[in-house]
């Protein structure tokens, strides 16, 4: 019936200007961040929704080094990139012990990491918050390190689980032939054919630890990571609106680029994130 | 096995069962650092946070047992009552969170111009913290913000959208909804590619509308994907909300956006209330229990999700 396709064409044309409305409204954060973070306070202040006419740095240069926005990036960087690695390193040897060897209580223990899901940060907050500082690890960046670690990782664990137990059986027994050589069935052989997952997995941590702003207010206190900044930044700046922007734009710009690159692996992995996790 | 030919039954029975036991040390010692995290730094604490709930313990003086009392204050706790209807006020809205992600998707999947494009933008806010959501939001919805000057350019009377208790739950709901609505897009459009296509094709072979083929075709089918969507939005609702408030509104004015994480946050912190924060905590737990218990049976029926 090209008739009916006609008229459901024309459907189609008429839903997407709606569609094409949100799509706006959903970029239209970075717009609103650079346009005033390149604006003087002055020309915010005169008209909220103009172009900036006179475009200006100075709201960088100030947010960067006199807001410490400096420091709580490379805090950020650090507990991120370490994290990352961190997690990695453990989703992949648990994956490589829970989907290729054989043990007493595997499904038993696979069950344990994977109950974790339903402990999120806020149900154990107090006494997530005194061990912490029992393990004298409050206020260093290696505690936020762990703790994303341990708040992160059920979801790799499970991933690398999957993606291990649907390689070819016979890579699986060889891993099996002899019992001394495990670490090194890993390191040559496991590692390398896990990197499709392990790359998904590193972009989603990645993202996780970035944006992370509660485990961060519990743990690191002191030296604040670039959320926690930012987040104190707009209590304390609220009339500068252009600074604020400024440093918006440099929180958020590392996840711009990352989803920019790899858009496909993000799409796929956080469908499948929240599908399971 | 490295075992040479020559050698008899027995021994390689031996060797069999000594390099079994090696696999087994190794499994053991591979698990170890996953397992050990999980335990101290979640399992470990659930346990010990149900015992602090029973206590009045402020992490200054000795703690002593009071039975239930926390769990009695939380009852007559007006703080406590506003998180809960705040978030039943937001629960409400489910089918709105479930159902326009659902038609967002359908139309994409349907071949809407500029769908691939959409796709990838609807989702772009969920890659964004939400502290810098909430920061964009907290100054455009402020009474001198951008969004109030826009709606003095087209003649409407400026709101202070942050600053009253109802438009403040609103925004917090409509903010919240807007950073995380191309999720459900994402598992719509996964759960939509699985629908018979060749069903579609004869229901429009023998004349249905397209508004008929979605009723009795389409959405029926994508049933289990509207079920696991209400869940996952559900969980989403209870534990992921707090940057937003910590940024948007501080759960103000008042309590009028208090939902009970950032009400366990504000005990335990500001307030140096522990214990009673440790009691909000395990009955949150009870539900995120019940809904992974839910999560886990819709799962396990669809075995293609």
């Amino acid at each position: 019936m090209p008739g009916a396709g006609k008229r459901q064409k024309r459907a189609l044309w008429i839903a997407s200007i709606p569609m094409a409305v949100l799509a706006l409204s959903c970029v239209y954060p970075v717009f609103f961040a650079i346009n005033n973070a390149l604006k003087s306070n002055k020309a915010y202040i005169l008209d909220r929704l103009s172009l900036a006419y006179e475009p200006t740095l100075a709201n960088f240069v100030q947010a960067w080094t006199r807001s410490h926005l400096n420091e709580y990036f490379i805090n950020s960087v650090v507990v991120t990139v370490g994290a990352v690695l961190l997690l990695l390193f453990v989703s992949s040897i648990s994956g490589f012990a829970l989907a290729c060897l054989r043990f007493p209580y595997r499904r038993l223990l696979f069950a344990i990491i994977l109950a974790s899901l339903m402990i999120p940060i806020q149900v154990v907050l107090v006494p997530f918050y005194r061990t912490v500082i029992a393990l004298d690890l409050v206020n260093t960046r290696i505690g936020l390190i762990i703790s994303y670690t341990a708040f992160f990782l059920p979801f790799s664990v499970y991933m690398m689980t999957a993606f291990y137990s649907g390689l070819p059986r016979e890579l699986i027994e060889a891993a099996r032939i002899d019992g001394a050589r495990f670490s090194q069935v890993w390191w040559h052989v496991m590692l390398p054919l896990g990197r499709p997952a392990l790359i998904t997995l590193g972009i989603l941590n990645t993202l996780y630890c970035w944006n992370d702003v509660l485990i961060s207010l519990l743990v690191l206190q002191d030296q604040r990571t670039l959320m926690v900044g930012i987040a104190a930044l707009r209590g304390e700046y609220t009339t500068n609106v252009p600074l604020l922007s400024a440093g918006l734009v440099l929180a958020a710009a590392p996840i711009v680029i990352l989803y920019v690159f790899f858009q496909r692996q993000i799409v796929s992995g956080i469908a499948v994130g929240a599908v399971k996790g | 096995m490295t075992t040479p030919d020559s050698s008899t039954g027995a021994s390689r029975l031996r060797t069999a069962s000594k390099s079994r036991r090696a696999e087994m040390r190794f499994a053991y010692l591979f698990l170890l650092p996953a397992l050990l995290l999980v335990v101290v730094f979640r399992i470990f604490p659930l346990l010990w946070g149900f015992a602090i709930s029973f206590t009045d313990a402020t992490g200054v003086a000795p703690s002593h047992f009071i039975g239930i009392a926390n769990y009695v204050q939380a009852v007559s706790d007006p703080n406590f009552r506003d998180s809960i209807v705040n978030t039943l006020f937001l629960l409400a809205t489910l089918p709105i969170w479930v159902a326009l992600p659902m038609v967002l998707a359908i139309l994409i999947d349907q071949g809407v111009p500029g769908g691939k494009l959409f796709r990838a933008v609807y989702f772009f806010p969920a890659v964004l913290s939400s502290v810098i959501i909430g920061s964009i939001f907290n100054v455009v919805l402020r009474y001198d913000g951008s969004f109030n000057a826009f709606l003095g350019a087209i003649g409407i009377d400026a709101v202070d959208w942050l600053g009253s208790s109802t438009t403040a739950l609103l925004s917090l709901l409509a903010v919240q909804f807007w950073s995380t609505f191309g999720m459900g897009v994402l598992i719509f459009l996964a759960g939509l590619s699985t629908v018979p296509k060749d069903m579609v094709e004869a229901a429009r072979l023998d004349g249905a509308k397209m508004w008929q083929i979605w009723l009795h075709v389409i959405i029926p089918s994508l049933r289990p994907i509207i079920e696991f969507s209400a869940v996952v939005t559900t969980i989403g609702v209870l534990t992921s909300m707090f940057g937003l408030i910590y940024v948007l509104t501080a759960g103000g004015p008042g309590t009028s956006t208090t939902l009970p994480e950032f009400l366990i946050w504000l005990e335990q912190g500001k307030l140096n209330q522990p214990a009673y924060a440790a009691a909000i905590s395990m009955m949150l737990f009870v539900i995120m229990a019940g809904l992974a218990w839910l999560q886990i049976r819709i799962m396990s029926r669809n075995t293609n999700l």
